[in-house]
């Protein structure tokens, strides 16, 4: 997994791209959850990820949970066609 | 050796329990699938479950021995129609009745991941791990 950050006023565009599983997703989540702790708008662009599994999911999970808590925007935009389908299996269980 | 979904064919590999190994596992899974012809949109979530399930062994049945050298066993197997996947490893015994959904508040990658395997295959069975091994975990999904 590779990943650039834009910077946007005070949103950050985290542009994540590969496989996100368990091997990679301290990586996004140490990545992502102190941009959301600073107070920043964070839009995670998911359109060149070809693979996520549960490790994934759980990420943006805690990030959507601590943008919550810190009345933050969170939101995925440009999500790929693999991640849209396990996004929705995961939403039968939340 | 067969080419296509309808008829037998076997084949297994072994991988070092890391996390590191599950993209082999993950390429190894899509490998097979592609010479039993199955259509992308079951592939992937058959890799999915496969690789859920690859996962729960290195972060549960390894979870005190990271560094382990220890290797588990995926094996794909299709007869008429059916296919079966069994897992074998050698780490601390699952038991079968721990194995759930977490709490809705208490999402963990674990959780999700069994909730995925549930939701794509048809059964899920915990047999007794012959010798070596401890663990042998079976996913069977009608084709």
């Amino acid at each position: 997994m590779s990943y650039k950050v834009d910077e946007i006023d005070n949103k950050r565009v985290v542009h994540l791209n590969g496989e996100i599983d368990m091997e990679v997703s301290d990586k996004a989540r140490n990545t992502i959850l102190p941009l959301i702790e600073a107070g920043h708008e964070v839009q995670i662009n998911l359109s060149k990820v070809d693979y996520m599994d549960s490790s994934g999911i759980s990420v943006l999970i805690e990030s959507k949970k601590l943008s919550e808590q810190k009345k933050t925007k969170f939101e995925l935009i440009e999500v790929s066609k693999p991640v849209e389908k396990v996004l929705a299996m995961a939403r039968k269980f939340l | 050796m067969s080419e296509t979904a309808q008829s037998n064919h076997t084949e297994k590999k072994d991988f070092l329990v890391r996390s590191s190994s599950l993209k082999d596992v993950r390429t190894f899974c899509r490998e097979v699938f592609e010479k039993l012809q199955i259509e992308q949109n079951l592939k992937d979530e058959l890799v999915l479950a496969i690789a859920e399930a690859a996962q729960n062994i290195v972060k549960h049945a390894y979870k005190d021995d990271p560094q382990t050298d220890d290797k588990m066993v995926v094996q794909i197997s299709c007869k008429d129609n059916k296919l079966q996947i069994g897992f074998y490893d050698m780490g601390t015994p699952v038991d079968p009745n721990k194995v759930k959904h977490r709490e809705i508040d208490n999402v963990k990658p674990g959780g999700l991941g069994t909730f995925f395997i549930q939701e794509i295959m048809d059964a899920v069975e915990f047999k007794d791990g012959k010798k070596p091994w401890i663990n042998h975990l079976v996913l069977t999904k009608q084709l």
